[in-house]
């Protein structure tokens, strides 16, 4: 019998994107009360989630899979999906189409809930497509505007490219192993040692999820996309989206090709090494603001990215644990950005390069909470205690350290080093540079948005130990 | 009964084509032709893998694949349309605003 209770997070979302769909094709104009339905289903569902923390179980017919690992990135996804939807009843007030804007926020949401849950290559599949497809379209929700547009368009691009490439590396693997069932993989994949075939698969499914997570080299969409898409898309993609490929990334490597580790393990340091650094050198001569922040994100998915060269649990428990942080911090950045977005089209309607540094100088003046909580995100970005990302670097670089790897995370702690260089500056110019105009007040929404993204960043900080077992936890599942 | 590789070897070739398809063309519909290919060179393998392994799953797999493919070319479509709406061309090459 299978307990549905386990999948309600998924059934409860589905049943409210669906309203959301059909309500919102019969009222007026009206349709900031979406927005609100979209958030109590979220809030819904991440309530039912925490509920079911310590399941174990698999349903229908094996195909799903309830356990910590899940657990975790469902909660992570949730609470993204739940801030941006928050911030979006203010972006989407007088939008005709945001009715169909929360429908594929929330389809999104489903996707990468089944793609931490898949116990199945094709389960994984269907979930990857689901949460593309919405986004793709999200990213180019603005279509008047061509930045929107040229955005969906590469990350359309690029995207589908890097599901055919997936989907070629597991015709493979289900060619070699006989079977689509992650553990059955992991049983029989003692046929793709050694083999041609196994390293293809292998090169495949790495380029296929790079793309995904935005690794250097697959990352050349990732700055074009971030910058284009509504700014409160990009927090979706940048702290959503890229989740998603790390999870199905540890599914599908660290539980179903363990045996393949040797060759996965090296490619990942690699990746790692020139993912980080590239992202930190580039994001210095940034004199846009979203795309300083969608190449830091760059950066950061290569720290993650080490958990994959280390190995040992005590690195899947940090890099997972980062994800939870960095999906705080980078919403809550994105939102900021978003927010002073806001502020300078209230200043001047036709204002152009709305996301240029230059509109931060002297934020600590106009909006004192915006800057404050901007301050926090960088801190935490860049790896400032007492904040989540200080607590998930240092969870994550000590077991490095403890690995042997040292060269690793000296590389990595460099690159913490070169990236406050750019994340200061964005300090500097909210509180030395003067204010052009005077003090706005926040939209109650986004204000909503930014007090809980604070609010998780801080939580982590101050308080690790509860956050760094229950990764720990989650981690178990994986080795 | 035809061997396996040569589906094996019908199916690279097929995606070396989408590969390089997605590499050199520079119009839009071409290219979501070129993302097709990959796809059901991928298709290929699966069916014939399924085949020979006396096992249904590839063939199950390959149903959704093929839906996915159709999903995913709507959206891709969708949003050529709104390019060409805009700027009457759909050359991704003229399509440059945002860059470094």
């Amino acid at each position: 019998m299978t307990n549905y209770m386990l999948l309600a997070p998924e059934l409860i979302l589905t049943l409210v994107a669906l309203t959301t769909m059909m309500v919102g094709l019969f009222i007026g104009k009206n349709k900031t009360i979406l927005g609100y339905f979209a958030s109590i289903g979220l809030v819904a569902a991440l309530s039912l989630t925490v509920s079911s923390l310590n399941a174990n179980e698999t349903l229908f017919y094996g195909t799903l899979t309830i356990d910590a690992l899940s657990q975790f990135f469902k909660i992570v996804f949730i609470s993204v999906s739940l801030l941006v939807t928050i911030a979006s009843i203010k972006y989407t007030e007088n939008d005709q189409n945001a009715d169909s804007f929360f429908t594929l926020l929330l389809f999104s949401t489903i996707g990468m809930m089944v793609v931490a849950s898949a116990n199945d290559l094709v389960t994984l599949f269907v979930g990857f497509e689901l949460a593309s497809l919405s986004t793709y379209a999200l990213a180019g929700f603005d279509k008047k505007d061509p930045k929107s547009i040229e955005a969906a368009m590469k990350y359309f691009i690029i995207g589908s490219l890097s599901s055919a490439l997936m989907l070629f590396g597991i015709s493979f693997v289900y060619g070699m192993t006989g079977t689509t069932s992650i553990p059955g993989i992991a049983e029989n994949a003692g046929a793709l040692v050694g083999s041609p075939v196994g390293l293809i698969a292998v090169v495949m499914l790495i380029a296929g999820f790079g793309f995904k997570m935005a690794l250097v080299p697959f990352h050349m969409w990732a700055p074009d996309t971030y910058q284009g898409a509504p700014t409160v898309v990009s927090a979706l993609l940048a702290a959503g989206s890229k989740k998603m490929g790390f999870v199905a990334a540890f599914r599908v490597f660290v539980v179903a090709l363990a045996v393949l580790s040797p060759t996965w393990q090296t490619a990942f340091a690699i990746l790692a090494v020139i993912t980080m650094t590239l992202g930190n050198v580039v994001a210095i001569s940034q004199t846009s603001v979203k795309r300083m922040l969608a190449y830091s994100s760059v950066a950061q998915a290569g720290y993650i990215a080490m958990a994959f060269a280390v190995m040992t649990p005590m690195a899947f428990a940090g890099g997972i644990l980062y994800t939870l942080s960095h999906a705080f911090m980078k919403t809550g950045a994105f939102l900021v950005v978003a927010v002073v977005g806001y502020m300078v089209l209230s200043d001047n309607k036709n204002a152009k390069d709305i996301d240029h540094i230059d509109n931060f100088k002297g934020l600590s003046k106009r909006m004192p909470f915006t800057a404050f909580a901007m301050m926090v995100f960088v801190f935490a970005l860049s790896g400032i205690p007492p904040t989540a990302g200080y607590i998930s670097k240092f969870v994550l670089f000590s077991s490095t350290i403890e690995a042997g790897l040292v060269w690793l995370a000296v590389i990595a702690i460099l690159n913490s080093a070169i990236s406050l260089y750019y994340y200061a500056r964005v300090v500097k110019y909210m509180y030395f540079l003067p204010a052009i105009g005077g003090k706005v007040s926040e939209p109650a929404p986004y204000a909503i948005a930014l007090i809980l993204a604070l609010a998780g960043v801080l939580v982590i900080g101050i308080w690790p130990e509860p956050f760094v077992y229950w990764a720990m936890e989650a981690a178990k599942v994986l080795i | 009964m035809i061997p396996l590789t040569y589906y094996l070897i019908l199916s690279s070739i097929v995606f070396t084509i989408g590969l390089y398809g997605i590499m050199s063309q520079r119009n839009g519909v071409r290219l979501l032709m070129s993302v097709e290919l990959m796809l059901n060179s991928a298709n290929i393998n699966l069916v014939a893998f399924s085949s020979y392994n006396d096992d249904m799953s590839g063939q199950v797999f390959t149903l959704f694949s093929i839906a996915l493919a159709a999903a995913e070319a709507v959206i891709g479509f969708a949003i050529l349309l709104s390019i060409f709406r805009m700027r009457n061309m759909i050359n991704i090459d003229d399509i440059n605003i945002l860059r470094w």
